[in-house]
């Protein structure tokens, strides 16, 4: 019982600076010569470690860009560490986007059967509860044999979150999906994730709504630069990066603050700016880091 | 590398499941669906039949002899049938991956499943091509042998189902990365077509002394030549292709598995970031 569900020992990931770009042929073959992370190299995520029990909800916290969703595809599989390892036990229910795998051009009952295989579900499976799941999106008798290209994009998610909300993998990662549809059907959603935590479920929220982290997790991952800065009470992980930000603000409000050299504001900005640099690079570099994508900003702050 | 063939041998429902959606996309829409993928291959015999069979009257080099049964016409059909297999694996390769990247970054599976998925929806579309192959056997009244349906056949699918996968997981994997690729395929397409005899029987090459050793030595070495020579060998057993021919054929495929195997392994990582 006490065996931790998902377990993560020093966990990174490294991305270049230039990705979401394809390299031509000739750039990979010239630049073969380099050193691998020469240019741009950053870490999402990197050197964190954290145990994770049955029956826990665990809520991952901190400003955007700081690799909370990276985390949760790392704990998810769908990307793979270049440092530490992550091992989860039982099956998971990825839930990083509701319309993932549904086909435009198929029907909404061909799609439930497909995105509910591609889930792991049985033929079964399906059959037994397609009623429950078109009941519970709400779709009109009529909808559920036309194109989900027809569908209304209210309508997807529905679709989508009634589908999820039948897995039984013991392990749920979310990624804001909560918040679905109208407040009706939000109070539908939250009522299905509250069924599923009281089933012993564990679950790995990542969420901006503080109300939704309060309502359903009891413990808090803080991540800053992409580091574990906290590991405790979802209270206390919340009150933290409060305080963060409500530092931050109070330093942009005062930028003419004395006693910040030049380079130390650089530092500073940078930092704030939520730059995807690991958090023990020297400051110089992660200053010229910063310079060379806002020659602008760069000059003046120099 | 055993438990990564397993999972996705555990997944070979949802595999399945992908090849029926495509078939379904595909076919959807139209009444004509099937008929509309028919015409290329037929189009396209219509031509070279025009163009080298009527126009240029000239020995044709048909296996077996001009008065083979099946003539020049089924010499045609029974290797641009099995070409539009490759070709259209060829092009839609590079993409295997990338046009799934929403599934592969929201969901967990095995990666595999992508590039294998795309190599078995290509041969579920040759297969449909099989009725029409049948059909002009029997109006041109075409012959098989035992060797042809009980080796060469069964031998060819193989062949061509081992190469197709291994290309597939290739230049998938390496289109995310780099993009030159999808336009090295649609060069790689041309030349293929022409360096395999699939219209122009090998015999016109190898046996003719107008070329150069080392270039009908180089001919042979492609892998492709073999596979489709024993595609037309299941209609003209003299076009069975020789000991050489035949062994670059098995080996050339089993490399380009391997090869886009090691690639696939050795990129997920990357790839997985690039998505």
């Amino acid at each position: 019982m006490t065996e931790p569900v998902i377990e993560a020992e020093g966990l990174g990931i490294r991305f270049s600076a230039n990705r979401r770009r394809r390299r031509g042929l000739r750039e990979l073959l010239l630049g073969a010569g380099r050193g691998p992370g020469a240019e741009g190299a950053f870490w999402p995520v990197r050197d964190v470690s954290f145990r994770i029990r049955r029956g826990e909800c665990v809520g991952i916290v901190g400003k955007n860009g700081t690799g909370k969703s990276t985390l949760l595809k790392l704990i998810a599989g769908v990307l793979i560490p270049d440092e530490g390892r992550v091992a989860v036990r039982g099956r998971v229910a990825p839930l990083l986007e509701l319309r993932a795998g549904f086909n435009g051009r198929l029907t909404g009952r061909e799609n439930i059967y497909l995105v509910g295989s591609l889930h792991g579900m049985s033929r079964q499976d399906i059959d037994e509860r397609f009623d429950e799941i078109v009941d519970f999106a709400d779709l009109r008798e009529s909808y559920i044999d036309m194109p989900v290209r027809h569908y209304s994009s209210g309508m997807k998610v529905r679709l989508g979150f009634a589908l999820v909300a039948q897995l039984e993998h013991p392990v749920l990662l979310v990624d804001e999906v909560l918040a679905v549809g109208d407040q009706e059907f939000r109070e539908k959603c939250y009522g299905t994730v509250e069924r599923m935590l009281a089933d012993g479920r564990t679950m790995v929220l990542v969420s901006h709504s503080e109300a939704d982290l309060r309502r359903f997790c009891t413990r808090g991952l803080y991540l800053r630069d992409g580091g574990l800065a906290l590991d405790t009470g979802i209270d206390t992980a919340l009150r933290a990066y409060e305080q963060d930000r409500a530092a931050e603000e109070q330093e942009r409000g005062e930028p003419s603050e004395p006693g910040g050299t030049a380079a130390g504001g650089a530092d500073r900005r940078a930092r704030r700016l939520g730059g995807p640099e690991s958090a023990d690079a020297p400051a110089a570099e992660r200053g010229g880091d910063r310079g060379r994508r806002e020659p602008g900003d760069g000059g003046r702050a120099a | 590398m055993a438990s990564r063939a397993l999972a996705v041998w555990h997944s070979r429902r949802v595999v399945g499941l992908l090849v029926r959606r495509d078939l379904k996309v595909k076919y959807q829409g139209s009444l004509l669906g099937y008929a509309w993928s028919m015409l290329e291959p037929l189009a396209m015999a219509g031509v070279y039949f025009f163009v080298f069979g009527l126009v240029f009257d000239t020995n044709r080099g048909v296996p077996g002899g001009g008065d083979a049964p099946g003539g020049y016409l089924l010499f045609l059909i029974s290797g641009l049938l099995p070409w539009l297999w490759f070709a259209q694996s060829l092009n839609q390769a590079p993409n295997a991956i990338i046009s799934h990247s929403k599934l592969i970054t929201t969901m967990r599976m095995p990666r595999e499943i992508f590039p294998v998925q795309a190599a078995a929806a290509k041969f579920a579309d040759y297969l449909f091509t099989w009725p029409v192959l049948l059909a002009f056997v029997f109006a041109l009244g075409g012959r098989t042998s035992a060797q042809g349906i009980l080796v060469w056949l069964p031998l060819a699918i193989t062949v061509q189902l081992v190469f197709s996968l291994g290309m597939t997981l290739l230049l998938a994997t390496v289109n995310v990365l780099v993009r030159d690729v999808e336009r090295m395929v649609r060069i790689l397409n041309r030349v293929l077509f022409y360096a395999s005899a699939i219209i122009i029987p090998s015999g016109l090459v190898l046996e003719s002394d107008r070329f150069p050793t080392w270039f009908t030595t180089l001919f042979q070495f492609n892998p492709l030549l073999g596979l489709f020579k024993m595609h037309h060998a299941v209609w003209y057993p003299a076009d069975a292709p020789g000991a050489l021919v035949l062994s670059t054929s098995i080996g050339g495929a089993i490399l380009v598995l391997v090869v886009g195997y090691a690639t696939f392994r050795r990129l997920e990582a990357s790839v997985l970031k690039e998505l």
